[in-house]
């Protein structure tokens, strides 16, 4: 119970090998599934890892966003029916469709398709998938807690916020202005 | 919750900003995609009705570049500030780094301010935090108001924890980004920390909270004024930070974190445990047989859209109510989870075995 805890709401840290492994996992999803492209999301949003095919100006960040909205709006519906949650959600466009299938209760697998296939098979493979990648979850949730990004990072982070932000040069030409850039005094 | 990804070699944080209805959170996002570096954001993605009323949330992504070989990037994202909306402003908290906190400072606002400000604390309690433990900054905005709440009154309204606090008027830019940028580094400075979230069980009526507005008055030292004055401004960078978490600078836990190098660190070897149950648990309702599993799919599937769309919806978002013990109202969801009895399969068979029968008479005959 306690690694399930530690599943669903602990830091996951992923290192090349997990990543590795899931994309061999995505890529024999698609190749029998026929389907276009598979993304990993965790529930929060951030994407994990994408393998595919994928449509010009495709922006996986927002997608990646919406999917796990759309799937956490879904599991308070479910709440209000009785459910627990919806595990599987299925989105139908006139060309592309899309399929949610939640992984270990911490991430989703969305597979996007077209009429090369249908919706049995992808969710055939789709079931299959998130039971491998489950596991591959699972291990990294096992692990030692990562001790930090270190304080060189914490310096460079600092010094990068004042790049894109605007530092102190920008603090002093408000001050000398003023909220709405009326000058003060 | 932080992403650490070091295949991609990205670090990935969410932040929400929070507020009362028509405070300025959308308005925030609205200047933050104007004026960051157009190299280093993304789509602002809003969901929202057709008043423009957020209705889901916004969303925007934001570069920070490469730091310590990390590509950092924020997730910023809105929340519904209406009162009716409680259901997803909660879906959206799910997983937060770091809160702003977006104030009105029309006078008319201020108890909209405050059950906001409640209604953050409450919905955080949900997912086992408290919101001394996250990251956050309040912002006073539509300080251009001739009638505009005293900043330091407002202040002292809301701010009981002693959170960073900056002035602003955010449709016109002023004190967005340096409200944003103290919380990415409050955020990016915690992620030194190896504390990772422990959900705590659904809390139960608040019973024995001490009143947090009386033990933060009685206790806590005279903070001073955030700003003062119409022309008055958000104190620099690194001054402010009164509560816990410490500020970026002021951090060193290098003694007990291994040094990092722009490569990927050494994994800890990973505990290998002998499983105690099925090799495989993806949470117990849903470890089902592929028919079991397509069935309750078909039962859940079909064309949902996530929609922008007009006018107020149904009430569908009414908030949760109720435990565990509705589900045994509900005993047609509860038998459908039942394995079906060797007789029914036996039953099904038997069925199909005629129907193939049938088919191929009528197929043999036809020839």
């Amino acid at each position: 119970m306690m690694e399930d805890e530690r599943l669903r709401s602990g830091r996951l840290v992923y290192y090349a090998e997990d990543i590795d492994r899931i994309n061999q996992i995505l890529d024999r999803l698609l190749h029998l599934s026929d389907a276009r492209c598979a993304l990993l999301v965790d529930k929060e949003g951030h994407l994990i890892t994408k393998r595919g095919e994928m449509s010009q100006g495709f922006d996986d960040e927002s997608l990646s966003a919406l999917v796990a909205g759309s799937f956490a709006a879904t599991k308070e519906m479910a709440k209000l029916l009785g459910e627990e949650e919806f595990s599987v959600l299925f989105h139908q466009g006139v060309k592309d469709s899309i399929q949610l299938t939640l992984v270990a209760d911490r991430a989703l697998l969305a597979v996007m398709f077209d009429d090369r296939t249908t919706i049995g098979m992808v969710r055939l493979y789709a079931n299959e998938t998130s039971t491998k990648v489950a596991e591959l979850l699972k291990v990294a949730a096992q692990r030692e807690p990562l001790a930090g990004m270190g304080a060189e990072f914490t310096a460079e982070a600092t010094k990068r916020l004042s790049d894109v932000f605007g530092g102190a040069e920008e603090e002093k030409k408000e001050k000398r202005e003023g909220p709405g850039g009326k000058p003060t005094g | 919750m932080v992403q650490i990804n070091f295949a991609t070699r990205e670090v990935s944080c969410k932040i929400v900003y929070y507020g009362p209805g028509l405070c300025g959170k959308t308005t925030n996002l609205q200047q933050v995609h104007t004026k960051a570096p157009t190299q280093l954001r993304g789509n602002l993605t809003s969901i929202a009705t057709e008043g423009d009323r957020t209705l889901f949330f916004d969303f925007m992504p934001l570069e920070l570049g490469t730091v310590a070989g990390m590509r950092t990037k924020l997730q910023l994202y809105t929340v519904p500030g209406q009162v009716y909306y409680n259901a997803t402003r909660k879906i959206v908290l799910e997983g937060v780094d770091g809160i702003i906190f977006v104030a009105d400072s029309s006078p008319s606002r201020r108890q909209a301010n405050r059950e906001s400000w409640q209604n953050l604390k409450d919905n955080l309690e949900e997912y086992g935090l408290d919101l001394r433990d996250v990251p956050l900054v309040l912002q006073l905005n539509k300080r251009d108001l001739a009638d505009a709440v005293p900043a330091d009154e407002l202040s002292a309204e809301l701010n009981e924890l002693g959170a960073p606090t900056f002035e602003a008027v955010a449709v016109t830019g002023d004190g967005v980004m340096p409200t944003l940028r103290q919380l990415a580094s409050m955020v990016l400075g915690r992620l030194n920390d190896q504390r990772s979230r422990r959900p705590g069980p659904r809390p139960a009526p608040v019973q024995e909270k001490p009143a947090p507005t009386a033990a933060a008055a009685a206790g806590a030292p005279a903070a001073p004024p955030a700003t003062s004055g119409p022309g008055a401004r958000p104190a620099p960078f690194g001054r402010r930070a009164e509560r816990v978490v410490e500020p970026v600078v002021a951090r060193d836990v290098s003694a007990a974190a291994p040094a990092r190098s722009k490569s990927e660190p050494a994994r800890p070897a990973p505990r290998v445990t002998a499983p105690k149950g099925p090799a495989v648990q993806v949470g117990g309702a849903k470890a089902a047989p592929a028919a079991r599993e397509v069935g309750r799919a078909a039962r859940g599937a079909g064309t949902a859209t996530l929609g922008t769309t007009a006018g107020e919806p149904a009430s569908a978002a009414r908030p949760v109510a109720g435990g565990p013990s509705r589900r045994s109202h509900y005993t047609l969801a509860e038998g459908s989870r039942k394995a079906p009895s060797r007789k029914k399969v036996l039953v099904i068979i038997g069925v199909l075995a005629i129907v193939v029968v049938v088919v191929l008479f009528l197929l043999m005959r036809g020839r």
